[in-house]
């Protein structure tokens, strides 16, 4: 079954350009000018019922635009779309009853009162019973272990507490499709490894198609079988995740601060790893894992060198990005 | 386009337009629920601010006091009237605004991308804007109101009636004509200047007697800036009816009302969202 597919989706901008300065401005009061930015160029695009999407891309790649278009807030410039059988900014009240949506820097949380207050505007927006809304959300609270600051005011939490709120109110109407769009954007790797693991718990339970967007490959790697990767408007890949990891994502790039007295000139050669970055206390290394395992650079790292912090990462969007062009998709 | 997708069973609230109107209304009770804890969050803040509006609007009507102790009658208006006209402006800006308190805001949540989230949730969008904020001053607008009407108003139940429907109208009419203005953040971008001196002309022009202009001025009060559907209320409803005063000020309630929802519905096609990080509440 679809749970949404787009055909030549489309949003263009009319943006005003103004020089630098304040004649520029000047100039720019007198005689604007203005110019069309396309932000989505053409997206085509099936998602199937209970699929968990990763839909990636650098900044500025359109994917906030889409998710937009998707959710009924933005109206295109062209193109069509069907969300579970809606055209999504015709039919966007209908729509709204049936999906859920979490955009990671527009809270719907009430900032000044504890969660549990938006737990119930929420339940009205939507119009729970009763029974049900209190069933739901007392699972929800223990799920999302949010217990020790659901009376907490909102401005008094952390973000990733923040965070843990924000999902578990998009799960409280049971959600046909979910729209995460940068869900785990400034949260801290342990955080980001829960909402995850919540995330994964409620698909596969509930059936809820996951539609995220991220510019964190991690995102992909942990929640998603499929990922659709754009830019500049358009999509680049759409493949399996595991092709992905097999083809794009196998480098990893490793971080290290060397402890006081430590020395770089100390570390061996090592097959499969390049240094690409060093200074007295700092070394960043890329490791190729299709020659070598990050377990084995790394057992050599700590064997060769007195550390004060390692990183382990995905090499940026923009890379990936890049070695999708070199190898033409 | 496949038509497989319409194949996803109805779900939701049931769809009766009944049923919708009593979901909406819930929401709404919780929504101003919502808002006055909101409010009340920070308490001294809340009864200072509650307080100073109170008494400033005080201060108005003793500067009034003291010009009508000279001139007891200007162009058929009395100490009586002024108040009571305070009484409606006031009040009716003070119910709108603890109710419906973004609409003074329109134009800065069009212009910075904050209708995201309430346009990812079912309820109508402006409904859904307005009732998200309660204006903490406004109480004391509402409450002062309330407390002249108790002094100068008269007291008999066709009294009560019809100083309710004055302020029914006052802000009703503050809601649609200042939502309107709001709405040019659409078509034009930045408007909150412009909205915000919109929003300052209209509350002044409707807190003076409407028979101190003449001319032009009298006309566009009555027309395109209906500030003197507000201010004429004492004369045209409370003193006595006049019913060609009082269809009109209806009419023109209802006309930029529906004006103002027309102008939120076509704008929010070219409404262009924004990266801002925004917080309710």
């Amino acid at each position: 079954m679809i749970a949404l597919q787009t055909q030549a989706l489309r949003k263009v901008f009319t943006v005003k350009r103004k020089d630098a300065g304040l004649a520029g401005s000047f100039r720019s009061l007198l005689k604007p000018r203005w110019e069309e930015k396309v932000a989505v160029r053409s997206i085509d695009l099936t998602v199937q019922r209970g699929e968990m999407v990763a839909f990636l891309g650098p900044n500025g790649a359109g994917k906030s635009t889409t998710i937009k278009m998707l959710t009924g807030i933005l109206h295109p410039s062209s193109g069509e779309a069907r969300v579970l059988g809606c055209t999504p900014w015709r039919e966007r009240e209908k729509l709204a009853f049936r999906i859920g949506a979490v955009f990671g820097q527009k809270s719907q949380l009430w900032y000044h009162l504890p969660p549990i207050d938006t737990f119930d505007l929420i339940s009205r927006i939507y119009e729970l019973k009763r029974s049900d809304y209190h069933a739901r959300r007392d699972d929800l609270i223990e799920r999302f272990e949010l217990g020790p600051y659901l009376h907490t005011p909102v401005r008094k939490l952390s973000l990733g507490e923040r965070m843990r709120c924000e999902i578990a109110v998009s799960f409280l109407h049971r959600p046909q499709l979910l729209f995460l769009d940068e869900p785990t954007i400034g949260l801290d790797v342990v955080v980001k490894q829960r909402i995850r693991e919540l995330i994964r718990e409620l698909n596969r339970e509930e059936g809820t198609t996951v539609f995220l967007t991220s510019h964190d490959a991690g995102d992909m790697e942990e929640l998603c079988a499929r990922a659709v990767v754009i830019h500049h408007g358009g999509i680049l890949l759409d493949a399996p995740v595991d092709r992905l990891k097999r083809e794009v994502l196998n480098r990893k790039l490793i971080s290290l601060t060397l402890a006081a007295g430590s020395d770089a000139s100390m570390l061996p050669p090592l097959s499969g790893t390049e240094v690409i970055a060093s200074d007295s206390r700092r070394l960043k290394l890329a490791v190729d894992l299709a020659v070598t395992e990050i377990e084995t650079v790394l057992s050599a790292v700590i064997g060769a060198l007195r550390l004060e912090d390692v990183t382990v990462e995905d090499p940026p969007m923009e890379e990936i990005i890049t070695h999708i062009y070199g190898t033409g998709g | 386009m496949s038509t497989e997708a319409n194949a996803w069973e109805e779900s939701g609230p049931a769809s009766s337009w009944i049923s919708r109107c009593a979901g909406t209304m819930s929401f709404l009770l919780t929504c101003w629920k919502v808002n006055l804890a909101a409010a009340m969050e920070y308490r001294m803040s809340f009864f200072l601010m509650a307080g100073m509006m109170f008494i400033n609007n005080f201060m108005w009507l003793f500067f009034w006091s003291l010009f009508f102790g000279r001139f007891q009658v200007v162009n058929g208006w009395e100490l009586n009237d002024v108040m009571m006209l305070w009484a409606v402006t006031a009040g009716g800006f003070g119910w709108s605004n603890m109710l419906f308190g973004n609409f003074t805001r329109i134009a800065p949540i069009v212009s910075s991308g904050q209708l995201d989230v309430y346009l990812s949730q079912p309820k109508p969008v402006l409904l859904h804007v307005l009732a998200s904020r309660m204006s903490l001053t406004a109480v004391g607008d509402f409450v002062f109101g309330l407390v002249v009407y108790a002094l100068a108003g008269n007291h008999s139940l066709t009294g009560l009636l019809l100083f309710l429907l004055g302020l029914l109208i006052s802000g009703t009419l503050f809601i649609g004509v200042i939502t309107l203005a709001g709405c040019l953040a659409f078509f034009i971008g930045n408007a909150d200047g412009l909205a915000q001196q919109m929003f300052n002309s209209f509350v002044a022009l409707s807190s003076y007697p409407s028979d101190i202009f003449k001319g032009m001025a009298k006309t566009l009060l009555f027309t395109l800036i209906p500030a003197g559907m507000i201010s004429y209320i004492p004369i045209g409803l409370l003193r006595g009816i006049e019913y060609d005063f009082a269809w009109k000020a209806a009419a023109a309630t209802l006309v930029f009302g529906m004006a103002a929802m027309l102008a939120f519905k076509l704008g929010l096609k070219r409404y262009a969202s924004g990266n801002a990080i925004t917080l309710r509440g």
